[in-house]
């Protein structure tokens, strides 16, 4: 489950792969309502501003419009009240009687602080701003009389051209002028006294400051917003309705970081010294707030926007993953019925998207594995055939032979190679017939073809099956049976050989004809008898054992033996009997045949074994007696053991008794018990003595007249397995005639076994290759001697004349008996036993016996011309 | 504890019981005599004072077993092993597991006395050592565990401050704890309570 992508960015892969669908659909929200806010934010801002602007621009124009009306309007109010003033009978009542005397030089009559006749007070009630100063002017332009309403005189730079002031026509007349920095609003207008007669002018002088402009705007303005005169060339500030705003005589630039500043000429009050601006100020201030309030409004807006972006947004990717929640389940129980998977491999947890990608992937896969997995097995079991046929051509004892229609050979195993002398490289496509069968089979070969293609009766596969001749390569022939199978492939009928070399079987057969000899040929007697007991065989051999029975081949047997006929045939078991005809014995062996019903009798004649047998079970029970004096050492232990106790009990007493009569102690009682006691035990003493004497003492000697040769051999088979063990081999230096003794051979053999024995001892102290022992027997004139010889260590002098003392002993194990015992045994056989010695050169032990008189003792003594046999005896 | 020494016979041979017995009451000893191991067995409890002649060779349990047999239980009683003729590998075994002596019969009266005698000394002074070896496990066994600790640096000869360093307390109540486990084990100088804690201890016999 690799993705290319997984290698380029692992970490973001698998931080989306963690996450579910709907976390993904508000991220992805969140995203894009952050985007659309963004770019809304740019976007409309600047768009709002400009339009914003555009439209501000348009008011404020709009507003100082209104400003500069204002302003007209109340200039013109000024105009029409200064033609009231001008057309009001009090003047032109006043004016009657007046007359002004054309004059150069005409000083001015000044009302100060009061008011003329002549002049009403119209302002007040027009609401007008009362003007600082009025003028009657003559005719010619000199001014004959000034209304002064405050303090400050009429500037005087003013009265030198008053031309300026008076219109064409009989319209009033406005302009405004300029002292200075100061600007004027002058207006003048006809004046004629009651006759009609025109007098000349009145002038109405209003000073342009604070007051009368904000009287001009009337208190419209509720910010803090103003209105200026503005020297048009210098762009300086003249009046301002704020001045302490606007400071009068400042430049109009140094404004316009904290006002929009509105500029409006104003060409019907000019025509004077001068060029003025009506400005409007509006201050920044306002205009910003204003522009706040608006983005406050779009920003609130967008970001409703933005929200609802989110909630569409994760709403629909929600109800997407949803779906694909689903789907993903559907697919996993597909895949799991499909292909058989137990897990889904993917987690339930995390992007949907990415699992599916994931699972389809995987799927892919398995699909893919699948698809290889049953390829492969495809292959294999092909494999397998292929490997199989082959195994079975390879391996078959039999050679298997492909021909095809024609008798060509298509294919063959390595059998047919080995059996038939098939050559690899030409057998292919030669006729197998000419090439591998002897020319008189052809014919039965092709019957045998012609048969294979028919159908068995029992529909079994066609075959035909025949023994025929098979000729080799190399032009040797064998028997062989043959099994022909046609095959049909495709349209293509081909016939597969198989051929089994016969020719063991063939000699097996042979050889069976052959052993049938072996019985009449046996030298043991062989009978095969029918179930009747009727004899209907016996081999040549068997003729004196049926002779002893009384009946003969063709007769019946004895009806003993008829019976045990029967039980062998009914239990189906062999059974080895004896038959003890008296001269002859014979080991009979019944085997029955069940099938033929028959029990074939092989006998053997026994006679000669059983003798020797029963020889042989006599010389065992001599030899049962040797060992029990052999194991005479042991006894005498026990005996001495025995002898201990009430000799141990007798010193007891005895000491006892003898310290209480040392300790004064003179009670007779327990002493006469004591010594009751010690009598006792030294009866108790005696009567194992006696015990052992019957026990050693025998009943009257046994003698046979046999030759002293034999007990010596017999005794150096007797230590064979010592003198293995010592490295050794005894020379036996026997004469080679027999030397007639009387003895008791067990006893002989005893006292010949103890002194091979202690010589055999002696010998142990000497190196291996050393050690020599000897045993010989001589006559000696009316005596035979039988000796042993070794040259081992010797015997001291001082020993040799307590060698044959009982209980005298130089062995760890030994008890002393032996020599003494052996001495009392050739003594009671009128012998007599000698030792000689040299210390380090050997010891030599002769025993003499009387030679036996045969003719004399053969009346009551055995005479054993052949030792029997002792086999197993060592 | 004198007058209660007694000297076991067990042997299978009548003769050589009431023998035995003749001849060691002679020496003016007390005798009893049992026909097998399992007699002695059933009339013997440990603690009886004595010494135990017991013949090598006895049908049923053996001399060798019995002895083994006590020795498992931990039944300390003196054995000298009585032997016949030609027993001596026999008798061998019996000195190495444990047995004080051996003799030979037929006896010598002397070396029989001597060999009983010093086998009653060696069982009075094993007696004495067990019952001392009682009382000072039970004094021992009043000792707080603390003084058991005490006592076993004492005894291998550590000085108070290396006492107290070692077990993290004062010197001063290191010598607390000395001078109670000196009371307590009845000890009148560190030199006996050193010889009573390898009494104790076994590794004085």
């Amino acid at each position: 489950m690799k993705l290319p992508r997984l290698s380029i960015k692992p970490a973001v892969y698998r931080v989306l792969r963690n996450l579910p669908m709907p976390l993904i659909a508000m991220l992805i929200g969140v995203v894009v309502g952050l985007a659309v806010w963004g770019v809304l934010d740019q976007l409309q801002n600047r768009r709002v501003a400009e339009i914003f602007n555009k439209e501000l621009s348009a008011r404020l124009d709009l507003r100082s419009r209104e400003s500069l009306l204002r302003f007209d309007q109340y200039m013109t109010n000024y105009a029409a009240t200064a033609r009231l003033l001008a057309n009001h009978r009090r003047l032109a009542q006043y004016l009657e009687p007046l007359f002004w005397f054309p004059e150069e030089d005409v000083e001015p009559v000044v009302y100060e602080k009061f008011q003329p006749f002549w002049l009403p007070d119209f302002f007040g009630r027009n609401a007008l701003l009362a003007p600082s100063h009025v003028l009657l002017m003559d005719t010619r332009g000199q001014v004959r009389e000034i209304y002064q309403a405050g303090a400050a005189p009429l500037p005087t730079e003013m009265l030198a051209d008053t031309s300026a002031w008076v219109g064409e026509g009989d319209d009033v007349h406005t302009v405004l002028a300029r002292v200075g920095d100061r600007p004027f609003l002058v207006v003048s207008d006809r004046v004629e006294d009651a006759s009609g007669y025109g007098m000349g002018h009145l002038v109405v002088v209003v000073p342009v400051d604070a007051a009368f402009l904000s009287a001009a705007e009337g208190g419209v303005s509720d910010d803090d917003s103003a209105v200026a005169l503005v020297d048009a060339d210098e762009l300086r500030i003249l009046a301002s309705d704020a001045p302490q705003h606007l400071i009068i005589g400042t430049q109009l630039e140094q404004w316009k970081d904290r006002f929009v500043v509105t500029s409006q000429s104003l060409p019907e009050y000019e025509g004077s010294n001068w060029n003025m601006l009506f400005a409007t100020f509006i201050p920044n201030s306002s205009v910003e707030a204003i522009t706040s309030r608006v983005v406050d409004v779009v920003r609130k807006q967008r970001v409703i926007a933005a929200l609802a972006f989110v909630v569409v947004f994760t709403l629909l990717i929600y109800l997407v993953s949803a779906r694909l929640n689903r789907v993903l389940a559907r697919m996993t129980r597909f895949s799991q019925r499909a292909l058989d998977i137990q897990q889904p491999n993917f987690k339930r947890g995390g992007n949907q998207l990415l699992l599916l990608e994931d699972w389809i992937q995987h799927f892919t896969n398995l699909v893919l594995k699948a698809r290889e997995e049953m390829s492969r097995r495809h292959e294999h079991a092909l494999r397998e055939t292929e490997a199989l046929k082959a195994a079975v051509m390879e391996a078959s004892l039999d050679a298997i032979v492909t021909l095809d229609r024609a008798g060509l050979i298509i294919d063959f195993n390595p059998m047919a190679e080995s059996m038939l002398g098939f050559d690899p490289s030409d057998a292919i496509q030669s006729d197998f017939a000419r090439r591998f069968l002897d020319p008189s089979e052809h014919a039965a070969f092709l019957g045998m073809l012609a048969e294979s293609g028919r159908w068995q009766i029992d529909h079994r596969r066609p075959h035909a099956r025949g023994e025929l001749r098979a000729q080799r390569a190399d032009g040797s022939q064998l028997p062989v049976e043959m099994s022909i199978v046609p095959i049909d492939i495709d349209t293509e009928r081909v016939y597969t050989l198989y051929i089994h070399d016969v020719t063991q079987r063939k000699a097996a057969e042979r050889e069976i004809t052959g052993l049938a000899r072996f019985a009449s040929e046996s030298p043991n007697p062989i009978l095969r008898v029918n179930c009747e007991g009727l004899i209907v065989y016996a081999n040549a051999a068997s003729l004196e054992l049926t002779r002893g029975w009384g009946t003969s081949s063709g007769r019946l047997l004895p009806t003993a033996w008829i019976d045990q006929v029967r039980s062998a045939l009914q239990d189906g078991q062999d059974r080895e009997l004896e038959d003890d005809q008296g001269e002859q014995v014979y080991s009979l062996l019944f085997v029955p045949i069940p099938d033929l019903d028959y029990v074939n009798i092989y006998a053997r004649d026994i006679t000669e074994v059983r003798r020797a047998e029963q020889e042989s079970r006599q010389h065992q029970s001599e030899l049962v007696h040797v060992s029990r004096l052999s194991t005479m050492g042991e006894m005498a232990t026990g005996m001495a053991h025995e002898l201990n106790q009430p000799l141990a009990a007798i010193v007891n007493y005895a000491k006892g008794a003898s310290r209480r009569l040392q300790n004064g102690v003179m009670d007779p009682e327990p002493l006469v018990e004591a010594m009751r006691q010690v009598s006792s035990q030294a009866q108790r003493a005696g009567e194992i003595i006696r015990r052992l004497r019957a026990l050693v003492g025998k009943q009257a000697p046994t003698r046979a007249v046999m030759d002293l040769n034999y007990p010596a051999r017999e005794v150096c088979g007797f230590v064979e397995f010592e003198t293995a063990k010592l490295d050794l081999r005894i020379e036996q230096d026997l004469v080679d005639i027999e030397i007639p003794v009387s003895i008791d051979l067990v006893q002989i053999e005893q006292v010949l076994l103890n002194l091979v024995r202690n010589a055999l001892d002696a010998l142990a102290e000497r190196p291996a290759d050393e050690r020599r022992l000897a045993v010989f027997t001589r006559v000696n004139g009316d005596h035979a001697v039988v000796g042993v010889v070794d040259n081992g260590p010797g015997i001291p002098a001082e020993r040799m004349e307590h060698l044959f003392d009982a209980f005298y002993t130089t062995k760890e194990s030994g008890m002393g008996m032996g020599l003494a015992i052996s001495q009392t045994i050739i003594e009671d056989h009128g012998g007599e036993i000698r030792a000689e010695s040299e210390p380090g050169q050997g010891t030599l032990f002769q025993v003499r016996l009387p030679l036996a008189d045969v003719a004399a003792d053969v009346q009551d003594t055995t005479v054993i011309e052949q030792p029997p046999a002792a086999a197993g005896m060592s | 504890m004198q007058a209660e020494e007694t000297v076991f016979v067990v042997d299978d041979d009548e003769a050589m019981r009431s023998s035995l017995k003749w001849l060691i009451e002679s020496m003016g000893m007390h005798v009893e005599t049992y026909d097998s191991a399992q007699g002695f067995l059933d009339a013997y409890f440990p603690g009886r004072a004595g010494c135990l002649l017991l013949d090598v060779r006895m049908p049923g349990m053996s001399g060798l077993e019995l002895q083994a047999y006590l020795a498992r239980r931990e039944q300390r009683i003196p054995v000298i092993i009585i032997t016949g003729h030609g027993d001596v590998a026999m008798a061998v075994k019996a000195m190495k597991n444990g047995a004080v002596d051996f003799i030979e019969k037929p006896f010598d009266d002397e070396a029989l006395i001597v060999s009983i005698r010093n086998a009653l000394q060696y069982d009075e002074k094993q007696r004495a050592l067990r019952s001392q070896r009682a009382d000072l496990t039970a004094r021992m066994s009043e000792l707080t565990p603390r003084e058991h600790e005490v006592m076993a640096m004492v005894t291998d000869g550590k000085s108070n401050k290396e006492i107290a360093a070692a077990l993290g307390v004062s010197a001063k109540t290191v010598e607390v704890h000395r001078a109670r486990v000196m009371d307590k084990m009845r000890a009148d100088s560190l030199a006996e309570l050193v010889r009573m804690v390898m009494i104790a201890g076994g590794e004085v016999s």
